[in-house]
């Protein structure tokens, strides 16, 4: 409803002479008006009947709700009482509380944007000038309906987004400063409650086991993801590059050999590996065996140090193939007058390759390697399909993180196995935190790349 | 020059050889998957390591489609698989369109967020879906797994289109406009058609990561006629079951529509991974 007027738009109100007042009201009144109740300006000073009829029923509706919504964020203050005496479901459920109020404040925020949009579409309206302003009921009916075009284009997005993605970020990061953890506080038969920076403190250095569990499993995650993206970027960028330049037969024959791994569904590739590297009867130490290379089973998954190199070199079965289509793209769309006056030049193949094909080619791909990093240091697939975090180390009974799992399937080990969920929280939490350059850098690029925002 | 000859000889053998072993790795764990699903028996120790060397059978297709809800998955996984990706070309494709050609209050910071918003992965937030499916009455339902999927896919999907949009000149959409079409007219007879190719990519990829996702489907569908194909197939290969002969059969079924699907596709496949990808 806040819509600017776009060319195509103005032509369609024309303009009408003003025969009743040319006085326009003060752009102070306006915004007062605006400002004290959602659409007043429209009704009033205005003349536009059914927008600000309809800013005015969002703010009622909103006022109705507001005690229901005062009370939900009252719940998430307290996270409610312990009440041993009631039956199970009829005591506070600590968790629905938190939840209840993290979204009752994303409705508040909802509401808040709408009355910004309110007070920012009565100052457009203003400016715009009593005579441009539809008058009768159809021209102001038509006129909402068509500028509420991007309102109704975007708000079931908008929603989907507040409620299933910026609600549990929300939720997850709130998480970490509760006791929200099996065995003693697990609602609905006990209670949750605040307890400041605590698992932060016992993450970070107060409790030596969960602080050394939490650096290795951290370095691991950050080796891991260098590891798994070094090793397909240059392996894909390799056979793009010799399926492109070298003079072979049977390229297509290879090129869709080689496509294969990205066709198949992590899940099933990485179970496959998991049963083809078992210790005792898995193909590779069998066919290994059979071939006289090894006289005994290697223990591929159960040594903690072997499974962490058997989880990247399957990484990079895995995902060579995305970065050899890429490098295949990138090479596909440098121009072809740039190598044929290179060529005229003089220059030689080999050289038409080092100083035209792999620059060009290098940063095209460049910005993916970044948004790669930050997709390997969140891959569950490839860890938990293949090894499910193991195999044990030490700390693995009491902190649920084995030898090749990396933060976010120890997060799923902390919230499904030991339900200690206030530390998988903690962890969510650092997640975010290394992924906050991240998106930084996504931000940063698109604006490079569009010159806009 | 016979030393030069030979030098490139001996070079275009190396390639060869280098190829040819990569391929083998490639190709290994397909045969030996494919050779599973028609062995006897359940247990990997009874696979030979010459494909079909130990036997061949159609039992496991028949356990899977007899004894097993092996359909049934399929189905689960088709529909909400299917409802993703729709979902997310509807939604994506307007809200790219608004973002690309309307100007509006509060666009900025929505655009911002969504981009920002692209970065975490969203299961870290599992606990609060679980909660919110549980309090909407949407717990072991399909449609609650497909609003987290399409909830999910939105603030990427939506970034891409827009910079699609953003590549074509307004000018055809205006002209229609102006012409007296509404919003809803231009955006449906005259920019759907031109976004094309980066829907087909959109389509493609929100089919494809719903179909085999795991974590959801786990924390959200609990009854045994709700579950998904990969939920079923990991229950062949569990802790409790080691039956990896019917998972070797349930997974040659789901992966060679892809796998031919990909083949057939592979040209136009890295043309979009060059626009779809390195020019989001």
């Amino acid at each position: 409803m806040a819509v600017t007027i776009q060319p195509a738009d103005a032509e369609t109100h024309r303009p009408e002479p003003d025969p009743r007042n040319t006085r326009e009201p003060s752009d102070g009144r306006v915004r007062g008006l605006a400002l004290a109740f959602m659409g007043l300006a429209h009704l009033t000073v205005l003349d536009q009947r059914i927008k600000g009829a309809l800013f005015a029923l969002v703010e009622v509706a909103f006022i109705v709700t507001l005690p229901s919504l005062f009370h939900r964020i009252v719940g998430l203050v307290t996270l409610g009482s312990p009440h041993p005496e009631l039956p199970t479901k009829d005591r506070d459920n600590s968790t629905f509380m938190m939840i209840d109020g993290v979204i009752a404040v994303a409705i508040i925020a909802v509401f808040v944007g709408v009355y910004v949009i309110s007070v920012r579409s009565a100052m457009q309206d203003l400016r715009l000038g009593a005579r441009y302003r539809p008058r009768s009921f159809r021209a102001q009916a038509s006129a909402v309906a068509n500028r509420s075009f991007p309102l109704i284009g975007l708000s079931p997005t908008v929603l989907l987004i507040a409620f299933f993605v910026v609600v549990p970020l929300v939720f997850s990061t709130l998480v970490a400063f509760t006791n929200y953890s099996s065995p003693e506080h697990v609602p609905p038969a006990n209670t949750v409650d605040w307890v400041g920076f605590d698992n932060f403190v016992t993450m970070f250095g107060g409790d030596a086991t969960w602080t050394s569990a939490l650096t290795r499993v951290f370095v691991w995650t950050t080796v891991w993801a260098i590891l798994a993206v070094a090793t397909t970027y240059i392996g894909g960028m390799l056979l793009a590059i010799v399926l492109h330049e070298a003079n072979i037969r049977f390229k297509p024959v290879y090129r869709a050999i080689f496509i294969l791994p990205y066709a198949i569904p992590a899940v099933v590739s990485m179970l496959v590996w998991r049963n083809m590297l078992n210790g005792a009867f898995g193909a590779v130490n069998t066919l290994l065996m059979d071939i006289g290379l090894i006289d005994s089973p290697v223990p591929w998954l159960s040594d903690p140090w072997l499974a962490k190199f058997v989880v990247v070199m399957i990484a990079l079965w895995a995902g060579f193939p995305y970065f050899m289509l890429l490098t295949m793209g990138a090479m596909t769309a440098i121009p072809a007058d740039l190598q044929e006056a290179a060529q005229i030049d003089g220059a030689s193949k080999w050289q038409r390759f080092r100083y035209i094909t792999l620059p060009m080619v290098l940063y095209q791909t460049a910005p993916l390697i970044i948004m790669s990093l930050a997709m390997n240091f969140n891959n569950f697939g490839a860890i938990f399909f293949l090894t499910q975090g193991g195999p044990n180390v030490a700390d693995t009974t009491t902190t649920g993180a084995g030898g090749t799992d990396i933060l976010v399937s120890w997060i799923y080990q902390l919230t499904v196995g030991l339900m200690k969920y206030n530390y998988g929280a903690v962890i969510a939490v650092m997640i975010f935190l290394v992924m906050a350059p991240f998106a930084i850098f996504n931000f940063r690029r698109t604006r490079a790349f569009k010159g806009e925002m | 020059m016979p030393s030069k000859r030979f030098a490139s000889v001996l070079g275009r053998t190396m390639i060869y050889i280098g190829l040819t072993m990569v391929a083998i790795v490639v190709i290994w764990p397909i045969s030996y998957t494919l050779s599973a699903a028609f062995t006897p028996g359940n247990s990997i120790a009874g696979l030979s390591n010459v494909p079909f060397g130990a036997g061949f059978t159609w039992d496991h297709f028949t356990y899977l489609f007899t004894e097993t809800m092996y359909p049934r998955w399929f189905l689960n996984s088709f529909i909400i698989a299917v409802a993703t990706m729709l979902g997310t070309l509807v939604f994506a494709s307007l809200a790219g369109y608004v973002f690309s050609r309307f100007r509006f209050t509060l666009k900025r910071p929505l655009m911002m967020s969504l981009l920002v918003l692209q970065i975490f992965p969203s299961f870290v937030g599992m606990i609060a879906i679980y909660v919110i499916l549980l309090r909407m009455n949407a717990l072991d339902t399909l449609w609650g797994l497909v609003l987290v999927y399409l909830a999910g896919n939105l603030p990427y999907s939506i970034w891409l289109v827009k910079s699609y949009f953003d590549t074509i000149p307004s000018g055809l959409d205006e002209a229609a406009r102006i012409d007296g079409a509404s919003h809803l007219r231009t955006y449906v007879t005259i920019v759907l058609p031109i976004a094309k190719p980066i829907l087909l990519f959109l389509a493609i990829t929100t089919f494809a990561a719903p179909w085999m996702d795991f974590i959801f489907p786990k924390l959200v569908l609990r009854s045994p006629e709700q579950q998904t194909l990969a939920l079923g197939l990991t229950s062949f290969v569990s802790d409790k079951n080691s039956d990896f002969t019917t998972f070797a059969a349930g997974a040659v079924i789901v992966a060679i529509p892809f796998i031919i699907f990909f083949l057939l596709t592979q040209k136009s496949l890295i043309q979009s991974m060059a626009t779809g990808a390195m020019k989001e």
